[in-house]
């Protein structure tokens, strides 16, 4: 039995300092919550009507954007239905929060020109990696705009961007075309033979002789270092590039907004390849809007003289199709070079952009580094010195026995680092201001557990009891109340986590998690631990816990054998 | 029989376990006190008011560091200077061990206001812009956040009554969640009083302090429960049960609130007096209201209340109104044996004269312990 304890403990003990030592190891440490290191944290709820796919669009839209920030640990959290970005030790504040803010509105632009970018990596204004004099090259990732000739964006003049050849490319939403199915929205077989337009349109233009003597022809050609309008403002003519960066766009003024559609698009097999199936709003917001849209590119005129409709969510193409008909009556198809995939990224777009979310910022947090700085240092301070303070206590009532309490607080303070340290680096967990103070408050729930477990342990051997046969009456009944009291706590630290926001939440987390350890570190460590010392030859009395077991005699009828 | 020895200091008593404070007979002087602190609490509530912070009513609060010319009136001219209404703006000094900050409050302002005032307000304290900390919150959020705090706190009660009925019985989920009422309302009460601002945090504490406040009552329900069982063959009232109990976990009580208390000062004196972290003073000011109302209503409330709605039990009516006191009570602490004769004398039962032969053999645990051994194994 003892045996049993001692390699319980043992093993208890090495798994966590293995665990502290792998976390030393590997470098992982707590990451700081803004309030500690400083940095800027914006919380925007959404406003009026919106559908879940618009607000899981603006997270993303905010998570690509705040990637483009360079933050070292950015936290977006949605916690119901408000968005939560927090950027530690962010430098430029007043960017970081525009930056944050995301309509989600999808504008339909006219497309002016188009210049594909030969390498995806290039930057706009950089020279791209193609030979400019190979006219006839062929672009070598992107078969789809294979036709074009590969030239410096800057001087490029006969690119056919109607290349909506359906073919394997791999370019997400890449240059697909319109079709219109007729006046049915419904998938019916009969879609396909009105259908058949669109295909001959798209075989013509991805002619690359067909094109050059399109009207495209005399298109002016997209400069990238020119200065695009404000890409939210539907009125300005901007620039753009597609979402992997291979085609650049200068596009007209918006026709409209993705409002003209229903919020009921669908990616689906249109033709035999993956398209996007989209409904159109009835009356003056809907069809009317857009077939005015239509028209226009469609005749291929000033306003449109590509023929096609850029799709452009927060100023960034998602795709442009040509328009092959004047005007749609009911449904839109999007057909293309799709993968699955790009189709149903492509219509969760539309659909988000149906019913655009309004984000509202509700609260800004900007911490100057400085202030964080006072605060970490005045939470350290503070709980060492609490930590101390309560030892003292303990040491002073106790007496031998805090140092299992002492031992019990390095444990369970090392399994709380190890675990907080994982979560940092994991799941971008991060250790605000209330957290910290959730972990110093533990520390009295933890030091409770050992009353509660001491005081029994001093009844016991108070009515005369020996130390072995006390710590293990003891321990069971301390248990139970360890047991009931700490899911308390997880209770009300769930209920918190749950269904609070901001830094309540952060609150309940550490809590939850400490007194988690609680529990563990009395079974697994102040358990065995205490059985032990009670089985020893050396504390095998109670002088030395702390038990006066000699001056209070009991109501024990052989008397008290000291 | 008759060799316990009880301490002479109350120090010796507390330190053994061995007092014996009447808890139930003083249960009117305790019920008095709190009625008249909830009454005082709720006027306040009424007529003052608590003082929320913007995270509830929604503003912008501008920290700035303090310098030559970086004062009161600097700040009070920055926001003079850009139409912000001055009149209800709280504009305080906040000093830290290394340096002193200015600290503006406002309603709710435009961000363009805010970001105008902010570069200002670094213009003039001669500082980078940041340097400047804001916090901005619009009252739509501050509604949510309220609205959600309530209702986890709401849930959060049905949930532990739940439990604590399951676990124990339904008159301790009863008593314990009046008694956290209770602290709920002094608590509400004292931040009304003294004007103190309620934050995020100050809900956070308290709502721990609810917890532990709960725990506490948890632990000498626990005590309690045991020594139902082990009075169970005896003529006992619920008060001599009520009064052992109390009186044998109150070492722990006091314990467990000196332990939660000492970080908790180290927060307040030192986080946010020595060090001036301000997030950190409304917190632990929380946490030592509640600790203290906490530990006060598990033992005072809690407790007396529970032995109320259990005398209403037909096995425990007759026996109301008789329960020792003094010695007999002491003797019934220490012990763990019921004192005295209890179908023939009650209150009368004297110090020396302690006798279990009466008691019936079904009572747990009144055989004597085995006794030690000399040698060991």
């Amino acid at each position: 039995m003892s045996r049993r304890l001692a390699t319980s403990l043992a093993i208890f003990v090495s798994v966590v300092a293995l665990a502290l030592g792998a976390t030393f190891a590997a470098g992982n440490e707590p990451s700081l919550g803004l309030d500690l290191q400083g940095g800027v944290s914006v919380t925007q709820e959404p406003v009026g009507d919106y559908n879940s796919e618009s607000l899981d669009v603006a997270v993303e839209r905010i998570r690509e954007r705040v990637d483009s920030l360079g933050v070292a640990e950015p936290e977006i959290i949605r916690q119901g239905d408000a968005i939560v970005v927090n950027l530690p030790g962010v430098e430029n504040q007043d960017e970081a929060i525009r930056l944050v803010q995301v309509t989600g509105e999808v504008l339909l632009r006219p497309v002016l020109a188009a210049t594909p970018i030969t390498s995806n990596e290039n930057p706009p204004a950089s020279v791209p990696a193609a030979d400019p004099g190979a006219s006839s090259t062929i672009a070598p990732t992107d078969s789809g705009a294979s036709t074009t000739i590969a030239a410096p964006p800057i001087s490029l003049t006969l690119a056919p961007p109607a290349t909506a050849t359906p073919g394997p490319s791999r370019r997400p939403m890449g240059t697909p075309t319109t079709t219109i199915p007729g006046t049915t929205l419904a998938p019916a077989p009969s879609d396909s033979s009105t259908s058949v337009p669109a295909e001959t349109t798209t075989t013509v233009a991805a002619d690359a002789s067909a094109s050059s003597t399109s009207v495209v022809a005399t298109e002016p050609t997209v400069d990238p270092n020119l200065a695009g309008g404000d890409p939210s403002d539907p009125t300005a003519t901007v620039i753009a590039r597609n979402a992997d960066g291979s085609e650049i766009y200068q596009l007209g003024p918006a026709f409209a907004s993705g409002e003209v559609f229903n919020s009921d698009a669908q990616a689906d097999i249109i033709q035999g390849g993956w398209g996007v199936r989209v409904t159109l709003k009835g009356g003056a917001a809907g069809a009317d809007l857009w077939n005015v849209g239509a028209s226009q590119c469609f005749s291929g005129g000033a306003t449109c003289p590509t023929r096609r409709m850029a799709i452009v969510l927060d100023g960034v193409v998602q795709s442009a199709p040509t328009v092959n008909q004047p005007s749609f009556s009911g449904g839109v198809d999007i057909t293309g070079s799709f993968s699955e995939s790009e189709a149903k990224d492509l219509a969760r777009v539309l659909k988000s952009g149906a019913l655009p979310v309004r984000l509202e910022v509700q609260a800004v947090q900007i911490v100057s580094p400085t202030l964080g700085d006072d605060s970490l240092q005045a939470a350290i301070i503070a709980g060492l010195i609490g930590v101390a303070l309560v030892l003292l206590f303990m040491i002073f009532y106790y007496r031998t026995l805090a140092l299992v309490v002492v031992g019990g607080l390095l444990v369970s303070g090392a399994i709380q680092w190890s675990v907080i340290s994982l979560l940092s680096k994991t799941n971008g967990l991060a250790l605000s201001l209330s957290g910290a103070a959730g972990i110093i408050v533990s520390i009295g729930v933890t030091v409770d557990s050992y009353v509660v477990f001491f005081e029994k342990l001093k009844d016991e051997v108070r009515a005369g009891r020996t130390m072995r046969n006390s710590a293990e009456r003891s321990f069971k009944s301390a248990w139970r109340t360890i047991i009931a009291a700490d899911i308390v706590s997880l209770i009300g630290a769930f209920t918190l986590w749950y269904l609070t926001v901001g830094s309540v939440r952060g609150f309940a987390f550490f809590l939850g998690l400490s007194t988690l350890c609680d529990v563990v570190v009395a079974w697994f460590f102040t358990r065995p631990t205490m059985l032990l010392i009670a089985r020893g030859r050396r504390f095998g009395g109670g002088r030395a816990l702390g038990v006066d077991s000699s001056s209070s005699g009991v109501a024990n009828p052989v008397g008290g054998a000291a | 029989m008759s060799d316990v020895v009880v301490s002479k200091s109350l120090w010796g008593r507390l330190y053994n376990g061995q007092t014996s404070f009447d808890f139930y007979g003083k249960r009117r002087r305790g019920f008095g006190l709190s009625l008249a602190l909830i009454v005082i609490s709720l006027v306040s509530f009424f007529t003052r008011g608590v003082n929320l912070g913007i995270d509830f009513e929604g503003g912008v609060a501008w920290q700035v560091p303090a310098s030559a010319t970086m004062d009161v009136d600097a700040a009070r001219s920055v926001l003079d200077g850009n139409g912000v209404e001055t009149s209800s703006a709280k504009i305080q000094t906040l000093t830290s061990g290394t340096e002193e900050f200015i600290r503006i409050q406002v309603g709710d302002e435009p961000t363009e206001v805010r970001t105008a005032v902010q570069n200002q307000l670094a213009e003039t304290a001669g500082v980078s812009v940041d340097e400047v900390s804001i916090s901005s919150v619009s009252s739509s959020w501050g509604r949510t956040i309220t609205e959600k705090a309530v209702r986890a706190l709401i849930i959060f009660l049905v949930l532990v009554s739940l439990y604590i009925a399951w676990r124990f019985e339904w008159r301790m989920a009863l008593s314990a969640i009046l008694a956290m009422m209770h602290d709920v309302l002094v608590s509400v009460g004292i931040y009304s009083l003294t004007g103190f601002e309620v934050t995020p945090a100050t809900i956070v504490a308290f709502l721990t302090i609810l917890g532990f406040s709960l725990y506490d009552t948890i632990v000498v329900f626990d005590k309690v429960q045991d020594n139902v069982k082990r009075f169970s063959g005896t003529r006992v009232p619920v008060a001599d049960i009520v009064n052992v109990s109390a009186n044998q976990v109150l070492m722990r009580s006091l314990n467990t609130s000196i332990a939660a208390i000492l970080p908790v000062l180290s927060l307040l004196v030192l986080g946010s007096g020595v060090f001036g972290a301000i997030a950190l003073r409304e917190f632990s000011l929380a946490l030592l209201v509640g600790v203290t109302t906490g530990a006060y209503s598990s033992v005072f409330i809690a407790t007396p209340l529970y032995a109320i709605f259990k005398e209403r039990e037909p096995k425990f009516a007759s026996l109301r109104g008789s329960h020792v006191t003094g010695a007999a009570l002491q003797q019934m602490v220490v012990t763990g044996l019921p004192s005295g004769n209890r179908a023939v004398k009650r209150v009368e039962a004297s110090s020396g004269e302690v006798q279990t032969t009466d008691v019936s053999a079904s009572a747990v645990l009144t055989h004597p312990p085995r006794p030690r051994k000399k040698r060991r194994r």
